[in-house]
């Protein structure tokens, strides 16, 4: 009864908070219909709502948002596994063996601080402008807060719950399986989350210096046809998709910190 | 009134010899544990009394195997399995009650009507999905026992459990842990500063004193509850103080 009362609640909050949020929106949505139409601006400079959405309802009739958003999303996902599986083993070989901090750590923080796009050139060089190029372009970007993330939570386990395991007798397999990776959950899933934002960020820039297809291209393509309304789609796209990748991401986080470790209420 | 010092001889759970420890702090050797002799029987609650720095949870810590004693030997009769309870619970913050409690078990080992029946004897019925957070320090206390338990042990070492409890928590998981014990009947290696709880526990009271055990009180005749105001106790007492102290506490009788 409480808890389906506390469930209610939450909706009608989260519906509120959504109602809030389309305030905002509608303001924006009114000040650009105004402003387009007071004719200060020309067409070019400031397409109209109405010259946007019909931009939108075009590119989505002939499929070309969604297949550069599929292009897009495909690059970002190959690239992200491929940095969280490196980011894994390194991140925990690096928690096993902190000493050897001292042999990379200067290069970790430098590479650290190379913006990914300002490799391109290079990269376009040595692999060409095809999806090579693109994938480790991700991988570079979000590899660091992913490792960086999961070193800490590795090696910030508490050592008295360690101890717990040891009096249970635990193997170090054991010990890992059980307590060190569970307790470093949290940290893993922050530093997902954040190299998630960095890839799609990366993905559109790299996109937009060398590529023949995807969302930074097709903004890109459209500033080149003078297509400013395109251009709009284009950026409410990568918003739009950002938010989204970042809400399921949420959710995931969620599900597993209150329930998905524990989630076998038997 | 029978209250004898005499070290036993017979020894039927673990027994601790000649047992020697030592730290490196600052470059300094410390001494903590300077030559421990002492017998743990088996279904009986021994209680590890003394000063903060005696040396009473370095102790416990070698018999627990977390400490490698530099010399002397930890002997547990063939089959003792040790559990541990620490001075905070260290409950894994991602598991439920239940899930906490079965910590120690793999799988195939759990078995869920015996955990249940834990939950039950330790007062945790209608928390098995809470979470270590949503608990009171005395529940959690009560989980970590239940834990220990549940790994099938015959001997439980506690390091100062109740410490961190309020007065009357502490007074309720002292009786819990005596009804368990009675139900049980597990050996209990039980590591407090508080005369009182060693008093009211206790089988036996080892008085550790700079890493020496001076001297082992046999309370087995005394009947439980204890009544910590009658004569004996009171008596006792003083002379647990003046093994610590190394002087005579004049008419330091206070109770509490």
């Amino acid at each position: 009864m409480g808890e389906k009362r506390a469930e209610h609640g939450r909706v009608k909050r989260s519906a509120e908070r959504l109602g809030r949020g389309l305030v905002f929106a509608l303001i924006l949505f009114l000040a650009w219909e105004l402003a387009f139409r007071s004719g200060r601006w020309s067409r070019y400079v400031l397409p109209g709502p109405g010259k946007v959405a019909g931009a939108l309802w075009t590119m989505i009739a002939n499929g070309s948002l969604f297949v550069s958003m599929a292009v897009s999303l495909r690059r970002v996902l190959t690239g992200y596994l491929i940095a969280f599986v490196l980011a894994f083993l390194l991140g925990a070989a690096a928690a096993a063996r902190p000493r050897w901090n001292d042999y990379y750590g200067p290069y970790l923080e430098f590479m650290r601080n190379v913006p990914p796009l300002s490799l391109i050139a290079l990269l376009i060089l040595w692999f060409g402008i095809g999806e090579t190029s693109k994938i480790i372009i991700i991988v570079l970007a979000s590899f660091f807060p992913m490792f960086l993330n999961i070193r800490k939570g590795f090696t910030s386990c508490d050592k008295k719950l360690l101890e717990v395991g040891q009096v249970c007798g635990f193997s170090y397999f054991r010990q890992f399986s059980r307590i060190i990776l569970p307790s470093a959950v949290p940290d893993i899933l922050v530093g997902m989350r954040i190299g998630l934002g960095y890839s799609w960020r990366a993905i559109i820039g790299a996109e937009m210096i060398a590529a023949s297809s995807g969302l930074g291209y097709l903004i890109l393509d459209a500033q080149q046809m003078s297509r400013s309304d395109k251009v709009i789609v284009g950026i409410l796209a990568i918003g739009l998709i950002g938010i989204a990748c970042d809400k399921v991401f949420g959710l995931l986080v969620s599900w597993v910190t209150h329930g998905g470790a524990d989630s076998e209420n038997i | 009134m029978k209250i004898s010092e005499n070290h036993p001889v017979e020894c039927a759970g673990i027994r601790i010899s000649g047992l020697c420890k030592s730290f490196l702090v600052d470059g300094m050797k410390l001494e903590v544990l300077r030559g421990i002799d002492l017998d743990l029987q088996q279904g009986e609650i021994t209680v590890l009394l003394g000063r903060s720095g005696c040396g009473k949870t370095t102790l416990l810590r070698v018999v627990s195997g977390l400490e490698t004693a530099d010399s002397g030997t930890v002997k547990l009769e063939p089959g003792t399995k040790l559990g541990m309870v620490f001075q905070e619970p260290r409950l894994m913050p991602w598991l439920s009650v239940r899930k906490n409690i079965a910590f120690g078990l793999s799988k195939d080992e759990t078995y869920w009507k015996q955990i249940d029946g834990l939950i039950a004897m330790t007062g945790l019925s209608g928390f098995e999905k809470a979470y270590p957070a949503q608990l009171s320090g005395g529940m959690q206390q009560r989980a970590a026992l239940a834990r220990a338990l549940a790994m099938g042990t015959s001997f439980i070492l506690m390091d100062e459990p109740f410490a961190a409890l309020d007065y009357f928590t502490r007074q309720t998981m002292q009786q819990e842990l005596l009804r368990i014990q009675q139900e049980e009947k597990k050996g209990i290696l039980f590591v407090t500063h508080s005369i009182d709880e060693a008093l009211t526990l206790g089988d036996r009271i080892a008085v550790i004193d700079e890493g020496r055990c001076r001297t082992v009180y046999d309370l087995r005749n005394q009947s439980r509850p204890r009544d910590l105001m009658s004569d004996a106790m009171i008596d006792l007492k003083r002379r647990i103080l003046m093994d610590i102290g190394g002087e005579t506490p004049q008419g330091d009788t206070s109770m509490r």
